[in-house]
């Protein structure tokens, strides 16, 4: 037998699944409250500031830092349970999801005692954003090919360049962003990259909006023109940079988000076909099928993580297959109750579906570059 | 502790490292003709005690659990074994075990049987020495051992011509014994499991024929695996496989964890009978895409792994009745994700 590209998941902590429970019933009471609707891919596109502050408040944020930067110190594992909770239900996390997500792990990996100090604690409170610096208009996919260039000055260093689609950077406090630091050598292309925490209030920054097709605005284009980054505010090494976003693209590809981000959908499908307003489609219970395959699957790539593993192809699996449910999802909605469903929650989240769904298989990393991470690790390339 | 994969255990890799030096791939081709019993196999799968893995001590089984049986049915999928092995212990011998019936080594398969004691497509019929029937008397549920020379056997075969015979027996000749009710449906949701777990274990061996021969194979002056497109059709069939290996590792857990009665058991059992019959079809046709003429041959090893993977999925019910079950599931449970994750719906 062939060894398995995701492991086996454990069986359950008991611990666990009280957190669980207790997830859950906060967010019963918020959605009661009336403090959000339920929506889609809420973690890119809901951004609520008082919401991830009360989360924050409750510990859910920032739950793997150290308690001594203000963290909570908790396991990875707790903070999957949480954030499948959060994004099963579509609560508003936007707000929280770069910084909690990538920016604090990789603080915490690659960051001086200092940086830790400042930062941390401000995103284990809900109180500092981040965004994410990588894509160029001419780097998306090559992310080796970005033209972002930092130069050496007294004191730190000059950054010059466009970074694109950085979502959520017109509320966001700073970026990791990714620049060349040394000269283009072709046959080293990985080598002269560095990454550089850029305060998006810097004088030298213009970030302008670039709405997406459904009108709303999360992406945006951000200038660097000249911005000066003192040297206590580069991120790990010099050169280092390659190694260091590849392991930031581990914490941003390997999470729940890759396959529940359209899960409200399927709720409301279910209750549709209960109250008899949707069609009984056995499409649906095949989709139910697999997201109970991709819980168990996520699980295992989360609790590897834990145990300090590479995950990276693991991950590369769940994505690819998770993002494709999650959008085939949509799209079956979209095909049995419509945009004109009557009940009007479905048919707002089917909309908000077709709307983000070409996302889901280029974000964090395209279906097509992830088939070829797979195809490496069985030994094909 | 959180995390602990449960075949971790020294006990239980010994054990798989046991069953993949008897269960290899690849040497048996018996072109053209119908899959018969490998008796050679068995008798070695007797000698080891697999034949009977979780049958009670008592009653001359190994008294093992689901998490090695799991693992044997892997196995055994991924070699195409020609054995009744899931029949033999995990239906025939369950159902002697539920009768109070004793069971004295044999080979045997087991069939649920109509009011007038038919069953179609029951597997390795021909082949047992006996078969153990479940029928709706007026009394109840009855459960009775019939020797195979008192069975009528129409001989009939499954997509990958393994015996999936026809079989009739005169109920009035039977005395069969009580069995609880539910029995039935645990005979069904055991049935998905199984095929479940053998549709895995035959998609890895799917897989690596897959990547030996795009490796191999050279075209336009490189290997086919270099070329992009051919790398996404091998990359889905690991993703599919993954699944299925997810969802039937879950059912498992549930059945170790809270038994074929428990509702969430259910609705594992069927979330794996679903997701590998749907990952067949892209399996399937994924690797006969990559294989080219070749993979369709009777010669060459794929046919026996994918054309079984094909069958497996309508034998214990068909894929839409599996997804059927989990939308029927969900809206009793009122929330689809609390049914997959367990604890309180919101």
């Amino acid at each position: 037998m062939s060894a398995r590209l995701v492991p086996r998941a454990g069986t359950p902590d008991p611990a666990l699944t009280e957190l669980r429970a207790e997830v859950r019933a906060f967010l019963k009471e918020q959605i009661d409250a009336g403090v959000f609707t339920p929506g889609i891919d809420t973690w890119l596109t809901r951004w609520n500031p008082d919401f991830t502050r009360a989360l924050a408040a409750r510990g859910w944020v920032g739950m793997t830092i150290p308690v001594e930067y203000g963290g909570h110190g908790r396991t990875f594992m707790e903070r999957f349970v949480v954030t499948e909770e959060l994004l099963a239900v579509g609560a508003p996390v936007a707000a929280q999801w770069v910084a909690d997500r990538q920016a604090a792990p990789s603080l915490l990996k690659y960051g001086t005692e200092e940086q830790k100090q400042r930062f941390l604690p401000g995103i284990a409170a809900g109180e500092i954003c981040w965004a994410i610096g990588m894509s160029e208009p001419d780097s998306g996919s090559d992310l080796a090919s970005v033209k972002t260039k930092a130069t050496q000055v007294d004191g730190g260093w000059r950054i010059s360049g466009t970074k694109l689609w950085t979502s959520g950077a017109h509320h966001a406090d700073a970026f990791f962003g990714l620049a060349r630091s040394a000269p283009l050598d072709p046959a080293h292309r990985h080598d002269g990259l560095s990454q550089f925490i850029v305060l998006l209030d810097s004088p030298g920054v213009t970030i302008r909006p670039i709405l997406s097709m459904s009108g709303d605005h999360h992406f945006n284009e951000v200038l660097l023109d000249d911005v000066f980054v003192p040297d206590d505010l580069v991120l790990g090494q010099i050169g280092a940079g390659w190694e260091q976003v590849t392991s930031e693209l581990g914490y941003e590809r390997s999470g729940p988000e890759r396959f529940l981000s359209t899960f409200g959908v399927l709720e409301s499908l279910v209750h549709g076909v209960a109250d008899g307003s949707v069609e009984a489609d056995t499409r649906i219970g095949a989709t139910i099928g697999r997201m109970a395959g991709l819980h168990r699957m996520s699980t295992a790539v989360s609790e590897s993580l834990e145990r300090g593993e590479n995950a990276e192809l693991a991950a590369s699996v769940v994505k690819v297959l998770g993002t494709k449910t999650e959008g085939d999802l949509a799209d079956l909605a979209d095909e049995i109750a419509g945009y004109t469903a009557a009940d009007a929650h479905l048919a707002e989240l089917v909309r908000a579906g077709v709307m983000q769904r070409p996302g889901f298989t280029l974000r964090g990393g395209t279906s097509e570059i992830l088939r070829g991470v797979i195809a490496r690790g069985l030994g094909m390339r | 502790m959180s995390g602990q994969d449960a075949l971790q255990s020294t006990e239980l890799r010994d054990f798989a490292q046991m069953l993949s030096e008897v269960f290899t791939s690849g040497d048996d081709h018996r072109i053209g003709e119908v899959v018969e019993l490998d008796r050679a196999l068995w008798s070695t799968l007797t000698e080891l005690g697999l034949d009977r893995l979780t049958g009670s001590e008592e009653s001359g089984g190994s008294g093992a659990g689901w998490l090695e049986a799991a693992l044997l049915l892997e196995a055994a999928g991924s070699a195409a074994a020609a054995v009744p092995v899931a029949e033999n212990d995990l239906l025939a011998g369950w159902l002697l075990e539920q009768a109070g019936l004793d069971a004295a080594p044999a080979v045997r398969t087991a069939a649920v049987l109509d009011a007038d004691g038919r069953a179609r497509h029951v597997p390795w019929a021909r082949f047992a020495d006996s078969i153990v029937v479940l029928w709706e008397s007026p009394q109840g549920w009855q459960v009775a051992e019939v020797a195979r020379g008192d069975v009528e056997i129409v001989e009939a075969v499954n997509l990958a011509a393994e015996p999936r015979d026809h079989v009739c027996v005169d109920l009035s000749a039977l005395s069969g014994r009580d069995v609880p009710a539910g029995t039935v449906d645990e005979f069904r949701y055991r049935g998905a499991l199984v095929r479940a777990l053998a549709t895995a274990g035959a998609m890895d061996r799917i897989l690596e024929l897959v990547v030996d021969h795009t490796t191999a194979r050279v075209q336009f002056g490189r290997p086919l695996g270099k070329f992009q497109a051919v790398q996404a059709l091998v990359a889905d069939i690991a993703t599919e496989a993954s699944l299925v290996h997810a969802a039937a590792d879950g059912a498992v857990d549930a059945v170790v964890a809270g038994g074929f009665g428990d509702a969430s058991t259910r609705f594992a059992i069927a979330a794996a009978a679903s997701c590998a019959g749907h990952a067949a079809s892209v399996v399937a046709r994924n690797a006969h895409q990559a294989l080219g003429a070749i993979g369709f041959t009777m010669e060459h090893e794929l046919h026996r792994h994918a054309n079984r993977i094909l069958s497996w999925r309508s034998e214990f019910g068909t894929v839409a009745s599996w997804d059927s079950e989990l939308l029927a599931a969900a809206g009793e449970a009122e929330e689809v994700w609390a049914l997959i994750t367990g604890g309180p719906a919101r």
